[in-house]
């Protein structure tokens, strides 16, 4: 939908990844962040429930630090966000329940010079690859709209670290599908959740993979992923448990 | 109307707007009695995104094509139109709209369904969602019942806000998120227990219910353990 936030937010995203003449990245969606909101700093942590958690990247070192801290100490805001599946917010460090809570984190965080902090989990169900983490080095409070631009960029990292997930496990599908962004999420979106959850069945994989993989059909196929859904669904579609999309077309 | 249903359904409502509150399985019981009291043959409650796109969070029938009808709304439809007007919208001869809502009119009417509302969701200045309801035959609406239609949309926008928050947070916005976030984990393992069990997507939710209720999880809580295999569930699937 032209004008609407996510569109908003791929845009600002698609700008960071030009001034850095590259292909668009998670780094971008927290260089675009650092940009659009009142924070100082961003930083991406892939997280796992079952593998070990890593940081992926951070604007500056203070969230480098940030990222470091909760994945050594286990404990903070990205860890609990994770861990519960909803934002964790904490306007003020020093202020409140977050010295109860994270009490070694919270300290530590203090001293690298951070004083707000946001956790906001990337999820689309059961799907959680990881963490999106912004901070500030004063007291801030974001409003409504804020938050909202906060959790659409979440969104965004959401869909660019699954898609460097075929990047890694095996032959590249395609480098366009990259950036895609989120445009093709409209649609009837339960078909597509749905569909999801068959394919864990139907390819004998996780759901991280098996959304991966179906996107990846819509792509190969040139077809909006909500239709491609929308078969698998009927069960017009069973998808092979090929490692590589089947392609019509003729590109390298 | 039946008065004496009408009182006990909204203690029925209001006794389930408690602790171990579990949303989804809370709006679902929502639609279930607006088929039952308002003489309507489906009932939806949608949601929007914060992109403004209408989301299903609860229908009382799960069947793939009703959800389809409710979602359709996106583009055009009743829906839509309360979403965005904040105000209800009442269709009792759904074929004369033919020509404002050609998609949505042949779907509902290939569907069985005469007549329609949308009831909006508001709180404060904000409409956050509507109440949709279908009917079989057209004809004028029971104003009563138009009344009581808008009073339990109201319930369900106040339900949003009960939700579970582990930072006792108001912020609409999060709960809306959170909202949002449990009908996708509840769709991908409708999807996974359809497809492992070889049944449709009703009978998939009415299993997920079940089991939840049974075992005094929150659906979502369960989706989420179905889906990762994060615990062995006996009984849900074989």
């Amino acid at each position: 939908m032209p004008g609407s936030r996510s569109a908003r937010i791929q845009v600002l995203v698609a700008g960071q990844a030009a001034l850095r003449g590259a292909r668009v990245g998670v780094v971008d969606v927290c260089t675009a962040a650092v940009s659009a909101l009142p924070v100082r700093g961003a930083g991406v942590s892939a997280m796992s429930r079952t593998a070990a958690s890593h940081p992926l990247c951070s604007t500056d070192g203070i969230s480098e630090r940030l990222e470091e801290l909760q994945l050594t100490l286990g404990e903070g805001p990205c860890v609990d966000a994770f861990t519960h599946g909803s934002a964790v917010l904490v306007p003020d460090l020093l202020a409140g329940e977050a010295h109860d809570r994270w009490t070694v984190f919270a300290d530590a965080a203090l001293e690298t010079g951070a004083r707000a902090v946001f956790a906001l989990p990337l999820q689309m169900g059961a799907i959680s690859p990881g963490v999106l983490d912004l901070y500030a080095d004063v007291p801030t409070m974001l409003d409504a709209g804020e938050l909202a631009d906060a959790q659409a960029f979440a969104d965004l990292a959401t869909l660019l670290l699954l898609d460097a997930r075929i990047e890694e496990t095996r032959a590249p599908v395609d480098r366009a599908l990259r950036g895609r962004g989120s445009e093709d999420l409209g649609g009837y979106r339960a078909e597509i959740d749905q569909a999801t959850g068959m394919l864990t069945v139907q390819l004998g994989v996780g759901i991280d993979e098996a959304f991966v993989r179906l996107r990846a059909h819509a792509y190969a196929q040139g077809r909006r992923l909500a239709d491609v859904a929308a078969d698998v669904v009927a069960r017009r579609l069973r998808l092979p448990p090929d490692t590589e999309p089947q392609r019509t077309d003729d590109e390298t | 109307m039946n008065q004496q249903l009408l009182a006990k359904t909204f203690v029925e409502l209001a006794d389930n707007l408690v602790a171990d509150f579990d949303l989804i399985d809370f709006l679902r019981l929502l639609t279930d009695r607006c088929v039952g009291m308002l003489d309507a043959s489906a009932a939806g409650v949608l949601l929007a995104d914060r992109d403004g796109e209408l989301r299903v969070m609860a229908a009382s029938d799960e069947r793939v094509r009703l959800l389809e009808l409710f979602q359709l709304q996106n583009d055009e439809g009743p829906c839509l139109e309360c979403f965005r007007t904040g105000a209800p919208v009442a269709i009792t001869d759904l074929p004369r709209e033919i020509d404002r809502w050609p998609r949505f009119v042949a779907a509902a009417h290939r569907s069985g369904f005469g007549a329609v509302q949308a009831l909006p969701m508001r709180l404060r200045d904000e409409t956050v969602g509507a109440l949709n309801l279908f009917h079989a035959a057209p004809g004028p609406f029971d104003p009563v019942g138009t009344l009581v239609a808008q009073a339990l949309a109201d319930v369900a926008t106040i339900s949003l806000l009960q939700q579970r928050s582990t930072q006792r947070s108001t912020v609409l916005n999060e709960q809306l998120q959170n909202a949002l976030n449990s009908r996708v984990l509840i769709e991908q393992a409708k999807g996974k227990l359809a497809e492992r069990q070889g049944i449709d997507m009703e009978e998939a939710f009415t299993a997920l219910r079940t089991y939840a209720r049974a075992h005094n999880r929150r659906l979502s809580d369960l989706a989420r353990a179905f889906i990762d295999n994060s615990e062995p569930l006996p009984g849900l699937a074989a």
